[in-house]
């Protein structure tokens, strides 16, 4: 008896000391102390405004999908998917606010893996970083896929000639390969490897480029408007609506950009909220005027698998290719931009997980020479191009989605946990309405997950349960984290 | 061993004069001066452009004369007039005659006071000098009298291959001059992405990363260097962070009496002077003189 006793208890504390890693949180000391260096950085200036913020939001989101995700979103939806991007829009919203929360909480910068390793502990963490791979790592390939077909539309325009449907397309969608999209993805990580950067000038220029190319298409198309399209307006009613909203979704991530900059803002509590509403209303409504002048334009039939689709209306509409090639020659400069920075993002974040030790070393190696990640890039770039280069787009956009969701489902849960483990924690912004905006915010998510397809949401759960595999297996044992806290208990302990 | 220096026409002179003494005050070194005049046409019966050439030869005289004059009286030093096909030709001549330790040569009237920019001469001497090669900055001066000598050597350091024998180049150009050692590494970091979503700091954690290798690499060198048979008197290491050159140039300091080496590129030539891209950006945004040494 007393055996069995002794057991339960020795197997009770190994819980316990489970439990104890999976919920270790990395002191913010620590984290201001590595993103500090002693490069005389570390001091902070409040210093983005409220129309700075707002362009971060407005160039972070524009431009990530809305070229070419019609031509998925509408046969799910019909004329409907307006409606879908609203309610897409509105949960991007929900989230973002709550995001924000988090991000203040946590008084340095970094990503949504951060603020969750220092609010949430190392296991949520792991859960938003499986996320955050997907998010960006697979956007970048959906968006080199769409670019590739908005270079195949210039080329066919300006030269009439089109890379072979062997070379332009996954093997999924008729092809071998998507050429163009694995070069888009090449010479990203080239200029990545050469160190880039995106200032405050550079942003304003590129959310012009693309609001310039978005209002050419609504105005010339709105020429083409016939109410006979909009007759059957909901034909796949309400789960057709949340089915391409999950689509959809993807098109608002980057919206997360404008709460990332929170250390930074000045008057955080005012300029925060109201530059996300201000991004989200701009893109909700470009969104919205641009899928409504679409499924106006043409019958909802013909959006399935056209490519270019933006482009393709137009001339449709015109009868002439110019518009075309101009919306072309707009989308493929917007998405190299979209492409840069998601890459980036990407890298990075395996940088700050390979500071924590949860990935292997080499995704913090630096170049002595160009003063970048190089192998870090070089990895995620061939990753990215393999995803980009053979899988087709509809499965790429939904995966990107599903991750994203997630992730903010996780945050919004945060949001909740926190203000009741430590509700004293000192928060530069507060999410208005709480606790309906989190619940909302959460319910929302898993409504439009809910609607995704099936294999879709199958290959997430395959992928969080790879990820969580690597985490028990490898990065348990090589968190900086647990290290430092053996490295005390054993001091502690007297024994070395 | 002897100092060249390859004299410019005009106002530069003054420049690379006082450079030149410096250098020579430093090493004890003998300093030539050297003007290049065009090469003469082949003899002919005709004897055309005797006047001219008489003219040319009389210019070049003078200039030696004006150099006589400016040059500090503590300094003793030669002058030589020489006719090439090129100046670059004629001073790499000259040098290689006078078993010259080293060519100094003036920046360009087309940069910026205070700063050194390459003119023809200059380009075409650190693509090819298998000698090490000082430059002025425009205007360059220091401090009049016998105490104006080099007293510390900063050398650009990559930390990347080939880097360890440039260090070693450089103690020895110090140990020459009597002056103490500081490497300096130069990161040029740009802004951050803004709307990546991974914060506005995401590139501190970069270089933070990279500071630690660079601070263990210039370590290991530094100890390298004190184990030399002759080190500089003194060794220091820097970083320079900025977000561009001259930023990160700037960022180390520098005051009166400081020198700045960079090595030559490792796609040039062995044993000569190639200035590569990033030299040749740490030179262009240096405030004090430049020596660029050959590839060892």
């Amino acid at each position: 008896m007393a055996d069995v006793r002794a057991q339960l208890a020795r197997l009770r504390s190994r819980l316990r000391y489970l439990g104890a890693q999976l919920l270790r949180r990395k002191p913010v000391t620590a984290m201001a102390e590595e993103t500090g260096a002693d490069s005389g950085s570390g001091q902070l200036t409040r210093t983005i405004g409220l129309f700075q913020l707002s362009m971060i939001g407005i160039g972070g989101v524009i431009g990530t999908g809305i070229f070419f995700v019609l031509s998925q979103a509408v046969p799910m939806a019909g004329p409907a998917v307006v409606w879908s991007f609203v309610i897409a829009g509105v949960v991007a919203g929900l989230t973002a606010v709550c995001y924000a929360e988090l991000a203040s909480a946590v008084p340095v910068s970094g990503s949504s893996y951060s603020y969750a390793y220092a609010t949430l502990g190392e296991f949520a963490a792991m859960v938003v970083a499986a996320c955050l791979l997907l998010e960006y790592g697979v956007s970048t390939a959906a968006v080199a896929v769409g670019w590739s077909q908005y270079l195949n539309q210039l080329l066919e325009n300006l030269f009439g000639i089109q890379i072979p449907q062997a070379l332009s397309a996954a093997p999924d969608a008729g092809g071998w390969l998507n050429l163009p999209a694995v070069v888009l993805v090449g010479l990203c990580a080239l200029l990545l490897i050469r160190g880039t950067s995106e200032s405050a000038r550079v942003n304003a220029a590129m959310v012009v480029t693309k609001l310039c190319v978005l209002a050419l298409f609504i105005v010339i198309g709105v020429r083409g408007w016939n109410s006979d399209n909009l007759a059957h307006f909901a034909p796949y009613g309400v789960s057709g609506v949340y089915g391409a909203a999950g689509v959809i979704f993807f098109t608002f991530v980057g919206l997360d950009a404008v709460s990332t900059a929170g250390e930074e803002v000045k008057n955080p509590r005012r300029t925060m909220p109201l530059a996300i509403m201000i991004a989200l209303g701009t893109v909700i409504l470009v969104y919205v005027c641009v899928a409504l002048v679409a499924v106006a334009a043409q019958p909802a039939e013909k959006f399935k698998d056209q490519e270019a689709g933006l482009a393709a209306i137009l001339q449709d509409v015109v009868g002439a290719s110019w518009p075309g090639t101009v919306l072309a020659a707009g989308a493929i400069i917007s998405i190299f931009s979209v492409t840069l920075v998601v890459l980036y993002g990407q890298t990075r974040i395996l940088f700050a997980m390979s500071r924590d030790g949860l990935v292997p070393s080499v995704f913090r190696k630096v170049n002595p020479r160009t003063v970048t990640p190089v192998r870090n890039t070089v990895i995620v770039a061939v990753a990215v191009a393999v995803l980009a280069g053979l899988i087709p787009i509809d499965f790429l956009s939904e995966m990107t989605s599903i991750g994203t969701l997630v992730a903010f489902i996780v945050v919004s849960v945060g949001v909740i946990v926190l203000r009741r483990t430590a509700p004293d924690l000192p928060r530069g912004f507060r999410v208005p309405g709480y606790p309906l905006t989190p619940v909302l915010s959460v319910v929302g998510c898993i409504l439009i997950i809910t609607n995704l397809r099936p294999i879709t949401i199958v290959a997430f759960l395959v992928w969080t349960i790879a990820v969580l595999a690597w985490y028990f297996a490898w990065g348990m044992k090589h968190s900086e984290l647990g290290r430092a806290e053996r490295e005390r208990a054993s001091v502690e302990d007297g024994t070395p | 061993m002897s100092l060249v220096l390859g004299l410019p026409r005009g106002e530069r002179t003054t420049a690379a004069l006082n450079l030149a003494a410096q250098l020579a005050r430093s090493s004890g070194e003998d300093l030539v001066v050297c003007a290049v005049g065009p090469a003469t046409w082949p003899p002919s019966l005709a004897k055309v452009d005797a006047e001219y050439q008489e003219y040319l030869d009389q210019a070049i005289q003078q200039s030696l004369d004006a150099a006589k004059a400016t040059l500090p009286p503590d300094v003793s030093a030669s002058f030589v007039a020489v006719r090439a096909r090129s100046t670059p030709a004629g001073l790499l001549e000259v040098a290689d005659q006078q078993g010259a330790s080293m060519l100094v040569l003036g920046s360009s009237s087309a940069g910026g006071t205070g700063r050194v920019s390459l003119g023809s001469v200059a380009d075409h001497v650190l693509h090819s000098a298998p000698i090490p090669v000082a430059m002025a900055p425009r205007g360059y001066r220091c401090a009049p009298g016998p105490g104006a000598t080099v007293r510390r050597v900063t050398a650009g350091y990559g930390a990347t291959g080939g880097s360890e024998q440039f260090a070693v180049g450089a103690a020895g150009l110090a140990t020459r001059f009597n002056a103490t050692l500081r490497l300096a590494s130069f990161a040029v970091r740009p802004g951050p992405v803004l709307t990546a979503g991974v914060g506005l700091h995401a590139e501190d954690g970069v270089l933070g990363e990279w500071s630690r290798h660079i601070e263990r690499v210039q370590r290991d060198t530094l100890a390298h260097l004190a184990a030399l048979p002759a080190a500089p008197l003194a060794m220091e290491a820097v970083i320079g962070y900025g977000r561009d050159w001259q930023e990160s140039v700037e960022d180390v300091g520098w005051t009166d009496g400081d020198l700045l080496v960079v090595g030559s590129s490792a796609v040039g030539p062995l044993a000569r002077v190639f200035l590569g891209s990033r030299a040749s950006k740490i030179v262009r945004n240096s405030p004090v003189p430049v020596v660029v040494l050959p590839r060892s």
